[in-house]
């Protein structure tokens, strides 16, 4: 399987820098393991259930989900999943239920690619999980439509593996496209994502949290390019790494010269559980634009030591105020989940991690 | 209740403490008092167990325990309660969610059974409202946006909630205008005023001990206490001031 890999670009182009190759194929030529459970939320609407890239139709419900051919684009990763995906297409002004996708994998690699194309003022909701071993490679192609709205919510759940997504958006005018992706299993991974701003007035925010521990290794590299006046854009971004893990956190905003009005944010911001953890972090400006607002932010440091002292002075042990502290520091990257159900399944995976990386 | 033998503490291997010796029994309200950088606030923090300030002489035993074997949450539960003088923010963490982490890990080391949420916030209000805070707060992160005198007044609101045995007080009155000053002296009393209770109150000007007369006033000065006295002595500082009665 280690043909797999040879294909991808190195680390020593700059958008790969950070990108750990070797976990990715170490990843698949892991042993194969048995399915997981998998576990959807208690969520009206569509349910997909993908065991090692292969929709299992018995434990799916579709609703208005298809399954066909997807085309691919020509990025390194992108273009490994063509083939069969799945489809969201909605007509304007239609609304529907959450699509829940559980993506399980037992070894070896997967790949399969996806479209959500909503049209005028559609709205929709997809929550993504990943489970298992392996490579899991996604592509997921958005279009979203004039006054269309996309909330998006990933996590990345596999004990060991790799999980690579590979996304592509187009936000028209006045659409929104809020994406949050939590990373808090113990595999790798690589959110890649090439986001372009198509309208006037059109709003991105997409971000997450990924939690690393032992030699854990997880990142995400993400271009928003605004191409029409009035757009905003928010990266938030927090990682937390502890032991010999790594985060390594690039967001970059590219502003077109008649692109003017345009708001961009950017935080990123890491914490670091033992000072043998390292997180990377590269904030990004091109602005080719003279009336815009571009505000960067990114920060590395350890737990507020004051803050821990006034706690445990309070009488709440050591550990529990780190976890405290730590829930508290990732809490902004979760909070633009809309969904409460899902938002609350988030934080509960969030601390999860939080409680055994801090035992 | 408090007993310090000879104490000695250091702050990265500069001595602050040189050999401090203080007794505080149950139903005492005691005032350490003194010009800056005598050690007072050095004294609070190695009460409460601040990591950083090494005792390097010397005994601290509270109700007949070892102090200084404990760790700092420990201390908390065996009813030590420490006032900031500086209370630190922390963004992300509500007030509600602290206090009530705090009080049952507190209740857990005594074995006793934690309190719900609905009991929790009942408590709070009830406390809040003593101290003329507004409710609402509790619902805000910690300390964070609060003015001087707010965060001086949520420490009051928290002391009232954890009731403690023994309360250091360390400089609970900076910050406050006249009419919080009566409030958060009100609530000292009202706490802590009480035959099984005692208070150290740290404190650099005598304005607090118009409204909580202190049993015992004692003048720390160079890393020792070198006067003790009355209530009177209170007076007589801020009327001659340090350099004559600390020398």
């Amino acid at each position: 399987m280690s043909d797999a890999v040879l294909d991808l670009p190195s680390a020593r182009e700059e958008a790969w820098r950070w990108a750990d190759l070797g976990g990715l194929a170490a990843a698949a030529a892991l042993a194969p393991v048995a399915a997981p459970e998998a576990e959807f939320l208690d969520l009206l609407g569509a349910k997909l259930l993908f065991v090692d890239g292969v929709l299992d139709e018995a434990r799916s419900d579709l609703h208005r989900v298809t399954v066909g051919a997807l085309a691919a684009d020509d990025h390194a990763l992108g273009r490994r999943a063509a083939g069969t995906g799945w489809s969201l297409h909605l007509d304007a002004q239609a609304v529907t239920d959450p699509v829940q996708i559980v993506h399980v994998a037992t070894g070896r690699q997967n790949h399969v690619p996806s479209e959500i194309v909503l049209a005028e003022d559609a709205a929709a909701e997809v929550v993504e999980t990943f489970v298992g071993a392996g490579w899991q490679n996604r592509f997921t192609r958005t279009r979203l439509g004039k006054g269309a709205r996309l909330m998006r919510s990933v996590r990345l759940l596999q004990p060991a593996g790799f999980v690579s997504l590979r996304e592509a958006a187009e936000i028209g005018e006045a659409a929104s496209l809020v994406a949050v992706f939590l990373g808090a299993g113990g595999q790798g991974s690589r959110i890649d994502a090439q986001l372009t701003m198509a309208g006037d007035g059109a709003f991105v925010e997409y971000g997450g949290t990924l939690l690393t521990s032992a030699e854990q290794r997880q990142e995400c590299a993400v271009r928003v390019n605004h191409a029409k006046p009035n757009g905003a854009s928010r990266q938030v971004w927090r990682a937390v790494a502890a032991d010999r893990s790594q985060v390594s956190l690039a967001a970059a905003v590219e502003v077109a010269r008649h692109a003017q009005k345009t708001d961009g944010e950017q935080s990123l911001r890491g914490l670091l559980l033992d000072r043998t953890a390292t997180v990377n972090l590269k904030p990004e400006l091109e602005i080719f634009a003279d009336d815009v607002k571009c505000a960067h932010g990114a920060t590395v440091g350890e737990l507020d030591q004051r803050a821990m002292f006034y706690m445990q002075s309070r009488g709440i042990p050591r550990a529990r105020a780190e976890a405290i502290l730590t829930r508290a520091f990732v809490a902004d990257a979760l909070e633009r989940i809309g969904d409460e159900t899902v938002r609350a399944a988030f934080e509960a995976d969030a601390d999860a991690w939080l409680e055994a990386a801090l035992d | 209740m408090l007993r310090i033998e000879n104490l000695h503490a250091e702050i990265d291997g500069k001595p602050i403490l040189k050999g401090l010796t203080l007794s505080v029994n149950a139903g005492e309200i005691h005032a350490i008092m003194g010009p800056n950088g005598a050690g007072k606030s050095t004294l609070g923090y190695v009460l409460g167990g601040r990591p950083g300030y090494e005792v390097t002489e010397g005994s601290i035993t509270f109700d007949g325990q070892d102090l200084l074997e404990l760790e700092p949450h420990e201390r908390a539960a065996a009813g030590v309660f420490l006032g900031f003088q500086y209370p630190v923010e922390i963004p992300g963490v509500s007030n509600v969610q602290f206090l009530r982490e705090s009080l049952n890990a507190q209740r857990a080391v005594r074995s006793e059974k934690p309190l719900s949420g609905g009991e929790f916030l009942k408590l709070a209000r009830e406390e809040a409202k003593k101290l003329d805070m507004d409710a609402e707060m509790l619902k805000r992160p910690v300390n964070v946006g609060f003015s001087g005198g707010e965060k001086k007044r949520n420490e009051m609101v928290q002391m009232g909630i954890i009731d403690p045995k023994f309360a250091i007080l360390d400089e609970t009155d900076s910050g406050l205008d006249i009419d919080a000053l009566r409030i958060v002296g009100d609530g000292i009393n009202r706490i802590m005023r009480q035959p099984t209770k005692a208070v150290l109150l740290i404190t650099h000007y005598q304005r607090l001990l118009d409204y909580v007369k202190p049993d015992f006033v004692h003048v720390l000065a160079d890393g020792r206490i070198t006067r003790s006295g009355g209530a009177e002595l209170a007076h007589q500082l801020e009327r001659e001031g340090y350099a004559e009665i600390a020398a």
